[in-house]
């Protein structure tokens, strides 16, 4: 079976269309974000990873910023409690707060839903949404759907997109 | 004399023990000798005149009438059969040579009664075997505007019967109160054309085309056997695209009917197919074997031979399929998801009807067809206000899905 990128529903293998939403699945390959190497660097030392349950209620820090040098962007983010990272997609309801098009973020593997940052009692945690290429923290590639502490300083990956991460 | 070119979607099937799809295009073309001239007619009209009728849609019809009675030839057979209880024989077959008198019996019919329709479909049935069918096109053009009771058992075994006989059929439903999954079942035998006219103006646009489809025939009884397909191969779903869309008759034993190649072509038609590769097998043959009736040539039930070769790989290879396909198969897309709303309708469950007519309007939209869409986003607010669809509106977004498949390939994927 093949599941839909655009509702989740299973076909068939060899459906061209989803015939739940009508979802173009044979262009799937091309539409999905594409599969890039795995890089060398990306195996390091282990960032502390939290429970899920360690997360706990979301707290809101005064502000969020991104640097993106391979664009030079600097993106400021405040009052959120939580920021979806990804590429924006009107027709299928994706908005990222953080939104990573304009970074050429589909050439450097960003999927549409990448990853999230939720700022809990505990600290800013940073978790993998299973996106196609990954998420690397400081140079470690994080198992997907978990939760990692995420500090002032540290240095993300998605896919292969470079971003440095300051809270205050 | 036939030219069939068949393409799949993919050369390679997984593989695997689980169910997979195919998707097979078929164009059947005349070779380039193919004139546009075919066999004479022999045609019936075979109209309702039950009460609903009367008015405008009679009038038409009557109008339709004599537009047959311009279009035919001398070599042309026509009857005319009018029902209601019963059935009358306005015209018994002829050819028709002083138009007057035919007129004068044609303006003459009056709306009464109910619709009974085996009646004046057997009546037409009777009239068109008086003719020799082997050297005719052998149709029967059915204008109703009703359903009707108690006989439809009766009508599809006659429609059976009549494809046997190879006479064609063509059910033309007027207004919104007629049934038209039984229109399709009607047609379905001989491999003939069911469709929606909203407005009685239409109906001279219909039979015109018709007719000069059926003029025109090539080939027909056109009919693609399935008893052939190996076990792993079964037929799901079968559309004809061209000359006109119609699905196929996929559940009934039997070749299926493909009816006929007209005028310069193709006939062309769209089959999904389910598999699961026997293990250990490296290669999977899928016969097409067609048979079909050339007139000119004095051809009856010529075997046609094509198959299908597939890999079967534990890799597959991802291919794009034709553009022609793709449109195919999106276009059947939508009519399925239309037809979804309607059965989640009709189930009670309008939550998923309203889902699904919300993915419909957006599919609709993003194919360029902002009339349809438009159609299936007052479906959506009437569902979410009433809890049902308006017959109307059920029958524009069948038809009007349909109808895509006749267009020239324009859906933007």
């Amino acid at each position: 079976m093949i599941k839909c990128q655009e509702c989740g529903s299973s076909q068939y293998d060899g459906a061209l269309f989803c015939n739940e939403c009508g979802g173009n699945l044979w262009g799937r390959r091309q539409r999905q974000t594409s599969i890039l190497p795995f890089a060398a660097e990306s195996v390091t030392a282990v960032p502390p990873s939290l429970s899920p349950e360690g997360a706990g209620e979301t707290a809101r820090p005064s502000s969020i910023t991104f640097v993106i040098p391979s664009s030079g962007r600097r993106v400021v983010l405040k009052d959120v409690r939580q920021i979806d990272i990804g590429r924006m997609d009107e027709r299928k309801d994706i908005e990222p707060g953080l939104d990573l098009t304009q970074d050429e973020g589909a050439r450097h593997g960003v999927s549409r839903r990448h990853a999230l940052i939720r700022f809990t009692a505990r600290g800013a945690i940073l978790m993998d949404l299973n996106s196609t290429n990954g998420t690397v923290l400081n140079r470690y590639r994080l198992m997907p759907e978990r939760p990692y502490l995420l500090r002032t300083g540290d240095e993300i990956q998605f896919g292969r997109l470079l971003a440095h991460v300051f809270i205050e | 004399m036939l030219i069939f070119d068949v393409q799949a979607s993919r050369d390679t099937i997984g593989a695997s023990d689980l169910v997979q799809l195919l998707y097979v295009l078929v164009r059947v073309s005349p070779s380039q000798q193919a004139g546009q001239k075919g066999l004479p007619l022999n045609l019936s009209l075979v109209v309702d005149r039950s009460t609903s009728m009367e008015g405008e849609r009679l009038d038409t019809v009557k109008r339709a009438a004599a537009l047959l009675l311009d279009h035919l030839g001398p070599k042309d057979v026509l009857s005319i059969v009018a029902f209601s209880d019963g059935a009358d024989v306005v015209l018994p077959a002829s050819h028709v040579h002083n138009k007057t008198p035919v007129l004068s019996r044609i303006r003459g019919l009056t709306a009464d009664g109910g619709t009974e329709m085996y009646h004046g479909l057997a009546a037409g049935m009777r009239e068109v075997l008086k003719a020799t069918p082997e050297d005719h096109v052998n149709h029967l053009i059915l204008f109703t505007d009703g359903r009707t009771y108690g006989d439809e058992e009766a009508c599809l075994k006659l429609a059976k019967r009549a494809a046997d006989h190879r006479i064609g059929l063509t059910g033309f439903g007027i207004g919104s109160e007629w049934n038209d999954q039984f229109l399709d079942d009607l047609v379905a035998p001989s491999g003939g054309q069911s469709a929606y006219i909203e407005d009685p103006a239409q109906i001279l646009h219909y039979l015109q085309e018709r007719l000069n489809g059926l003029g025109s025939a090539f080939a027909q009884n056109i009919r693609l056997s399935t008893d052939e397909f190996p076990p792993a191969v079964q037929l799901k779903y079968g559309l004809k695209l061209k000359p006109y869309a119609q699905p196929l008759s996929v559940s009934g034993e039997g070749p299926l009917n493909l009816g006929a190649v007209e005028g310069q072509g193709p006939l062309t038609y769209l089959l999904e197919l389910t598999i699961t590769p026997e293990r250990e097998s490296r290669r999977l043959h899928i016969p097409f074997l067609h048979r079909a009736d050339i007139p000119r040539y004095q051809v009856h039930d010529h075997l046609f031979v094509q198959g299908l070769n597939l890999s079967v790989a534990s890799n597959v290879p991802s291919i794009t399929p034709s553009a022609e396909l793709l449109e195919a198969v999106n276009v059947l897309n939508l009519t399925r998801m239309s037809e979804a709303a309607q059965t989640a309708v009709e189930q009670g469950d309008l939550a998923v009807a309203t889902r699904r007519l919300k993915q419909l309007t957006s599919r609709l939209q993003e194919a360029g067809q902002a009339g349809l869409a438009r159609q299936a986003q007052l479906e959506l607010e009437r569902v979410s206000v009433m809890g049902q669809l308006s017959e109307e509106g059920r029958k524009r977004l069948k038809y009007g899905t349909r109808a895509l498949f006749a267009n020239p390939y324009r859906l933007r994927l």
